[in-house]
């Protein structure tokens, strides 16, 4: 086993799921590779609110889930607390629900070990002063909001600290399979075209939505069911509280504060699974969303909006619900070897964001059992990196020559791992975004240590161009230091470009107001002045 | 207050409209809200650059015709298109703001990504070229300020390295740029053009250009000097033994804030009254006839005038207000050329002609704004808050400003 191709186990897919399961198994010492077709964090673990579930909103109707949610919500704040905001929440009555099933709601968190408090809709107002004033019951519960790109990033780099490797821009074609035996997977480099073959013992397939794909590959079949989720975010952070509704849950209800927006969401639709690479907001969609986040916090109405986004959840179908609102959130763990007579290949899907730990040690249980491995899992008492050592607070007074807005936002995204950050040349403290405060160090250590290899790998990294501006000015600059550190003006161009077109995907759903004014200021920049 | 004539907004339009009605005798006040498009402009006006397919075009004026009807140029005319163009640039010459190209004929400017772009009348900063292969020499020096993030200066160095042009980067650090990079996002083009003035350290920078100066023929800078006074261009271009070629930086733009505090000058000098920083926030008709505007910092203050100029631009500058279900104009909720449904306003490509730009306030073929169907008496509307064109796939932004704040003009005059 001294080939460089050759490992324990290959993870198929670089969500937080393919993350944290290649942390996992390189934490129990098993040889690594992990595979992602994008970047990081370009499927749905990017793609949704940012919740850091206290399991509430499944207290009720899915038990399971809520459980695995507050276990989870407890083991975040400690191993990953650099991505992680304790804002609490709120499951608010409106006077057209139901207060009855306040009680109901209640009794279910505690149940299920989830703190669960009644308070008074005049303190609630006081609390939160957002929240919609006609409010007639208020709950708080120990929901926060967590930054998914950071987790993920964060699970990719120590999964990489111990020793695994990451290919990302990479897609695999098909399996190495002797007879019903997966051998390892056959992939071709998106960039530059050039095929290869990687061997491992087990392979996980650890993709998302398109692990349907994936596993087809493997002629197995995993009944997937596509439910897409439509979310907007709004240029403030208008609410301190996460906001959610007391009520079954259903579309638009939750509102939740992060860095320096809010997002509300979410729809649920089922959607062909051929459109899965390509989900647009329709407008009615934004309308929903809208009217709906408005009886949340009726300042919303009046509050410019960012960007409008839509994920899929990788949902394993049950029975026949048409939005998939029903089916559990629960995780599925397969063998395949068990479940469909292939060897050497496993699936970790289901489940959500919130769980992705546990999904991940359930997978590398079931890889480590394959391998006859006995190594435990450590993941839940060990930080990640960023999280390691002392306080954001901490971290911040060590970066002390550093402007404080930026030694804040800098500590806020990339906790003590910001001490990589070079703030030492006055021309490291240059910003890059003036928007998120992200600095020439900052951006220069991601593209050192963090595998961003164009400006959309960069956003989700730093933030750079998420801000009210959308990128009309940091774009621009950014390509700049990726033109510097990949030493090609020509694909840094080209990247711009498309990262032009990315931004603009989610401003034209929602392109009115300030964000149709904005719109049209970038388009003339980057069109009439820089001649792109 | 009465006045012959309001102007509302202090664009390009606006000015070059204020200026010619306050030489021949009117008395204008202009409100302006504050930024407006000069601030983010190339340096170079455009007249007409590209055909709907995207080709360039030479001679903007043999294009007039296939336009389409409701084009601002095709309201202005093609006897006065031809008569406005050549009086262009001494206009702005009697205002201070030097141009240089042939009025009837595009040339080519250098873009600070490197790429080229037609372009009819520049002012001094920028550089002209006759042919879309751009020969600025054979090796360059690109020199710019360190730390500045808003000068590409990889994307120009491989830009000029396809023309034939051997690229070399330097970087100048100089003490006066250190207060400014404490506070790291003054690293902007108008703020370095502030500390270039002031006790002449642009001639500080120019030392240090020199001493990096080797074989090179020509030194390329950003657009960051001068912002006072134009001649400091001329005067940089005598200190470096080279050729000095100036590329423009992200925005603001020095020569577009030059520029604009020059045509406000000028209006000012010929009697004109400005109300900075202000907006029109209530006005009182009499059937078609718009009688007097309120402004908000004026409070009860009436502004009477003979005739109203409306210069508010698109939607960045506020002139056209989209809601998620229509879009109008604020100021005196004129009619607006524009499809109701919102998917039609937009094309998913960023980079594809977007519909909303051709979106603007409808009008009569003599300029007069349509208001519920009628054409009001004295009402003109002018600049980017017209209808009826893309100029920013036309390239034809300025151009429609200045020829329409002309006709504007003469119209009032009679």
């Amino acid at each position: 086993m001294t080939n460089k191709n050759e490992f324990d186990v290959i993870i198929v897919g670089g969500g937080i799921t393919g993350a944290g399961t290649a942390r996992d198994c390189a934490m129990r010492g098993l040889k690594v590779l992990l595979i992602e077709r994008h970047d990081i964090a370009t499927g749905a673990t990017g793609r949704n609110h940012g919740l850091l579930h206290s399991g509430a909103r499944y207290a009720v109707t899915d038990r399971e889930s809520a459980t695995e949610c507050i276990e989870e919500n407890k083991i975040l704040r400690k191993i990953a607390r650099h991505c992680v905001d304790d804002t609490s929440g709120f499951f608010i009555t409106l006077p057209e629900d139901d207060l009855a099933y306040q009680a109901k709601f209640v009794e279910s968190c505690l149940a299920a070990g989830i703190q669960a408090d009644i308070i008074d809709p005049k303190e609630a107002i006081r609390l939160e002063p957002s929240v919609n004033p006609t409010l007639i019951g208020a709950v708080r519960v120990p929901d926060g909001s967590v930054d998914p790109f950071r987790l993920c990033a964060a699970n990719m780099l120590d999964a990489k600290l111990h020793g695994a490797k990451v290919l990302v821009y990479t897609e695999v074609e098909s399996f190495i399979m002797e007879g019903d035996t997966v051998l390892g997977v056959r992939t071709v480099d998106q960039r530059t075209g050039e095929k290869a073959e990687y061997r491992a013992a087990v392979t996980v397939n650890a993709a998302g939505i398109w692990g349907h794909h994936i596993a087809s590959l493997a002629g197995v079949n995993i009944g997937m069911f596509p439910a897409k989720g439509a979310l907007l975010i709004f240029a403030h952070r208008v609410n301190s509280i996460v906001i959610n509704r007391c009520r079954k849950p259903a579309n638009a209800d939750i509102l939740v504060p992060g860095d320096t927006v809010c997002v509300i969401g979410t729809t649920s639709t089922r959607v062909p699974y051929e459109e899965c690479d390509h989900m647009h907001v329709t407008p009615e969609e934004v309308d929903l969303l809208l009217t709906e986040g408005a009886k949340l916090a009726p300042v919303l109405e009046n509050t410019r909006i960012l960007r409008a986004y839509a994920g899929v959840r990788p949902l394993v179908s049950a029975d026949n619900d048409p939005s998939g609102r029903n089916i559990s959130r629960g995780i599925v763990c397969l063998d395949h070897e068990v479940r469909d007579g292939v060897k050497g290949f496993v699936s970790i899907t289901g489940g959500k964001l919130m769980t992705y730990r546990l999904m991940a040690e359930q997978a590398a249980d079931a890889v480590c059992k394959k391998l006859h491995v006995n190594q435990v899992c450590k993941t839940a008492v060990t930080p990640l990196p960023g999280s390691a050592t002392g306080s954001v607070e901490e971290v911040s007074r060590k970066l002390w020559s550093v402007p404080v807005t930026v030694q804040k936002a800098a500590a806020g995204r990339s906790g003590d791992w910001a001490e990589k950050i070079a703030m030492d040349h006055p021309m490291d403290r240059s910003l890059v975004c003036e928007c998120e405060e992200v600095s020439v160090g900052e951006a220069e250590m991601a593209i050192r240590d963090l595998d961003v290899h164009n400006l959309t790998d960069l956003r989700r990294r730093t933030r750079v161009g998420m801000g009210t501006c959308q990128a009309e000015l940091c774009a621009c600059r950014a390509a700049g230091l990726l033109a510097k550190a990949h030493g090609c003006a020509d694909r840094a161009r080209a990247d711009l470009k498309d990262f032009m077109n990315e931004r603009w995907k989610g401003m034209y759903p929602v392109a009115w107001g300030e964000t149709l004014r904005e719109g049209e200021f970038t388009q003339w920049i980057y069109k009439a002045v820089l001649g792109l | 207050m009465k006045y012959d004539v309001v102007l509302i907004g202090g664009g390009l339009s606006s000015l070059v409209c204020g200026i010619s009605l306050q030489r021949t005798g009117k008395r204008c006040l202009m409100v302006s809200g504050g930024q407006n498009a000069l601030h983010f402009s190339s340096g170079a006006f455009g007249l007409l650059g590209f055909r709907p397919d995207g080709s360039a075009v030479e001679r903007p004026l043999e294009e007039l015709d296939k336009l389409p009807a409701n084009h601002p140029y095709r309201k202005v005319g093609a006897a006065k298109m031809h008569e406005y163009v050549n009086r262009v640039k001494p206009f702005f010459a009697s205002c201070g703001v030097m141009l240089d190209g042939d009025p009837e004929r595009n040339s080519w400017r250098l873009t600070p990504t490197g790429t080229v772009r037609p372009s009819w009348l520049a002012m001094s900063d920028v550089t002209l070229y006759e042919d879309s292969v751009v020969s600025i020499g054979r090796k360059a020096l690109i020199a710019n300020i360190a730390g500045y993030l808003d000068f590409n200066t990889a994307f120009l160095a491989e830009g000029l390295e396809k023309a034939g042009v051997t690229c070399r980067l330097e970087a100048v650090a100089l003490p006066e740029f250190e207060r400014l990079r404490t506070s790291a996002s003054e690293m902007r083009s108008v703020n370095i053009a502030r500390v270039m003035d002031h006790d002449q350290v642009w001639k500080k920078f120019v030392e240090q250009v020199c001493v990096l100066l080797r074989d090179e023929d020509v030194v390329v800078l950003p657009e960051v000097f001068g912002l006072q006074d134009e001649h400091v261009l001329e005067q940089i271009r005598e200190c470096i033994p080279a050729r000095v070629v100036f590329v423009g930086t992200m925005a603001p733009s020095v020569p577009g804030i030059r520029c604009q505090s020059a045509l406000k000058t000028a209006f000012e000098q010929a009697g004109g009254e400005f109300l900075m920083g202000d907006e029109v926030i209530s006005s009182e008709m009499d059937g078609e006839r718009v009688l007097s505007v309120r402004t908000a910092n004026l409070g009860d203050t009436v502004l009477e005038a003979d005739h109203f100029v409306l210069a508010t631009g698109g939607f960045f500058g506020r002139g056209l207000q989209a809601t998620a279900e229509a879009v109008s104009e604020p100021v005196f909720g004129l009619d607006v050329d524009a499809p109701e449904e919102r998917t039609q306003w937009y094309n998913p490509d960023f980079f594809a002609p977007q519909p909303y730009t051709r979106f603007g306030v409808h009008t009569s073929e003599n300029l007069r704004a349509m208001k519920a169907g009628k054409e009001m008496e004295n009402v003109y509307v002018i600049g980017s808050e017209l209808g009826g064109a893309d100029a920013l796939c036309e390239g034809s932004g300025a151009g429609i400003a200045v020829m329409t704040g002309f006709k504007a003009a003469e119209m009032i005059n009679g």
